[in-house]
């Protein structure tokens, strides 16, 4: 052994003996800094409105959930989907999804906020969805993979739900492959799925109206997303998704802005919750965005919690 | 007390964390009450030689004594390349490791690997944990450069490969090392096991985290709890890539019924340290 690796062996071990000699939980050194943190008190510090769930086939379990998170009122809808690319997404098949949330609306009429879906490829039944949903207490609209936000189909429709004061709230996404980065990757996603450039062109066209991009902890890119939503004032996001990263919300906020973000659990609750406690957001952009962001906009169409 | 199970430093190579080194981790301890955190380096995943990153995390620990008694570090591994033997005992000897963590898929090893079942019998001899993750991160939303989710010689792209691991793709080193310590975390995927393999994991010594994202509907910790057993979790971050409380909120918030004082002790804290061997 020569002398460097005699000395850098010794240097090693040296310290290696203070690392393991000092067990963690057993030294002497103090905590220092160490404050007492009650989550659960964090927890229930702040109204929530949960602006993205979907009713579940049992309400009084979901409701559970969001009793022990201090979730007061829940927004839901039921798209038509199609995962597996074999049901109907006619305007019966919309209409019966429909009836799943104006169900849940009626049992538990202090805690669900319902949105109505369409498939905008029906354009007369669709406008009669509306005006049927709207006289039956829904406050406003989620679409899904049917058509693009920023197709033309999509321009009476927007025009309503604007004259209503109501979101146009979006499924959507962005990864490789979508979202102008990276086209070569074909990932096998929906065609129609509405990406952030596609939001940000109908929100251009229509400044007055109201958007909601759904869930930027759902899996896509939530940097690329939020900084390509950045300049429209009049879209706003929600932070649902099982994707609970450390940074969405502060990201969010940074390129965002406090007042354009909504709490949402995309039915994903403890991770809509801890993902903002966690967050470096003050108190203050905590409060507006688990519950004052969402009320405000909910009281332009007078669907407000009071 | 409350230990969080899995953390680290370092850098992921394709997004900006915070709160990536011990001195910023130490104030995300102390701000939210925990007071232990097992770390390793993230930088280990991504140098083909990961002792580089065991040196780096050695070197930061001891950079400030209050690192030493809050800090538990585990070492990573590749037990495919030169020397890990030797790493692996200077690790253990030397810098301080009370565990290990493995990356088979971004070390490009089969879970079967000779070399893994080696290092795996190494570590049960030695009494150390071994440490898998099943996904670093979402898939969905990686990076181009990141491992590949898809066959890109097949003859038609949108033939997908889910290359993310569920419960199931970890079972064979269990089955061929069943007396080793296992923790296993970021449950991202499927946790359904037949009923041979449920067996088995209620009767080896494996513990779980709480970071990953699929404890929820009809897994959801208090039904887990009574799938696995109490004594097969354990509070884990899985930060900085995940939020830091996530996994704690799941603990908490159950209630008397689901878990009763004891059990949410041993899920803070006892758990991991009876695996950890502290």
């Amino acid at each position: 052994m020569n002398r460097r690796k005699f000395i850098a062996g010794t240097s090693l071990s040296t310290a290696g003996v203070i690392l393991t000699n000092n067990l963690p939980g057993c030294s002497s050194v103090e905590q220092k800094g160490k404050v007492s943190y009650d989550i659960m008190k964090d927890v229930m510090k702040y109204r929530k409105i949960d602006a993205h769930c979907h009713p579940q086939d049992d309400l009084v379990k979901q409701l559970e959930i969001a009793d022990r998170l201090g979730i007061s009122k829940m927004q839901i809808s039921n798209p038509v989907t199609n995962f597996s690319g074999t049901e109907s997404e006619g305007p019966d098949q919309v209409r019966m999804h429909n009836d799943v949330v104006l169900n849940a609306m009626k049992k538990f009429p202090d805690r669900f906020i319902g949105f109505f879906t369409l498939n905008p490829n029906y354009r007369k039944e669709s406008v009669e969805e509306i005006n049927r949903c709207v006289d039956l207490g829904m406050a406003g609209y989620k679409g899904y993979t049917q058509v693009k936000v920023n197709d033309p189909l999509y321009y009476p429709i927007i025009e309503k739900l604007t004259d209503l004061k109501m979101l146009v709230f979006m499924h959507t996404f962005c990864q490789l492959g979508m979202a102008g980065y990276r086209m070569k990757y074909d990932i096998g996603r929906f065609p129609n799925t509405t990406l952030p450039e596609d939001m940000v062109e109908a929100a251009r066209r229509y400044p007055e109206a109201m958007f909601h991009f759904a869930h930027i902890a759902g899996g896509g890119d939530w940097e690329y997303e939020c900084k390509m939503l950045k300049e429209c004032p009049n879209i706003y996001v929600d932070t649902g998704g099982s994707n609970n990263e450390e940074n969405i919300i502060d990201f969010a906020i940074k390129h965002l802005g406090e007042d354009r973000i909504f709490f949402g659990t995309d039915d994903c609750y403890h991770h809509g919750v801890g993902k903002i406690l966690a967050s470096d957001a003050t108190d203050a952009q905590k409060q507006k965005i688990f519950f004052d962001n969402y009320n405000n906009v909910l009281k332009k169409g007078g669907h407000n919690v009071a | 007390m409350l230990l969080d199970i899995n953390s680290y430093i370092g850098h992921w190579p394709f997004k900006q964390l915070k709160y990536n080194t011990c001195a910023s981790r130490l104030e995300t301890m102390n701000r939210f009450g925990v007071d232990l955190s097992v770390v390793s380096n993230l930088n280990g995943i991504f140098y083909k030689n990961t002792q580089s990153a065991n040196v780096e995390l050695y070197n930061e620990l001891k950079s400030d004594i209050q690192f030493s008694s809050r800090f538990i570090p585990f070492a990573v591994i590749n037990p495919i390349y030169a020397g890990w033997m030797d790493d692996l005992e200077n690790c253990i000897t030397k810098l301080g490791m009370k565990g290990v963590r493995v990356y088979p898929q971004y070390h490009d090893y089969s879970i079967t690997d000779p070399g893994f079942i080696q290092l795996v019998k190494v570590c049960r001899d030695r009494g150390l944990p071994v440490t898998i993750d099943m996904r670093m991160v979402d898939s969905r939303q990686r990076s181009w450069m990141d491992i590949p989710v898809f066959d890109y010689n097949a003859p038609v792209k949108t033939d997908i490969i889910f290359r993310e691991w569920n419960l199931q793709n970890i079972m064979p080193v269990i089955r061929e090392v069943p007396d080793a310590r296992f923790i296993i975390v970021n449950l991202a995927n499927s946790i359904r096991l037949n009923i041979e393999d449920l067996a088995l994991i209620r009767k080896a010594d494996v513990v779980f985290d709480t970071s990953g994202r699929s404890l929820m509907g009809d897994d959801t910790l208090s039904e887990l709890l009574k799938r696995f057993g109490s004594e097969k979790f354990a509070f884990g971050s899985h930060s900085p890539i995940l939020d830091y409380l996530t996994g704690l909120l799941r603990i908490e918030s159950m209630n008397g019924s689901e878990a009763d004082d004891e059990t949410k002790e041993r899920l803070r804290s006892g758990n991991a340290r009876r695996i950890i061997g502290i």
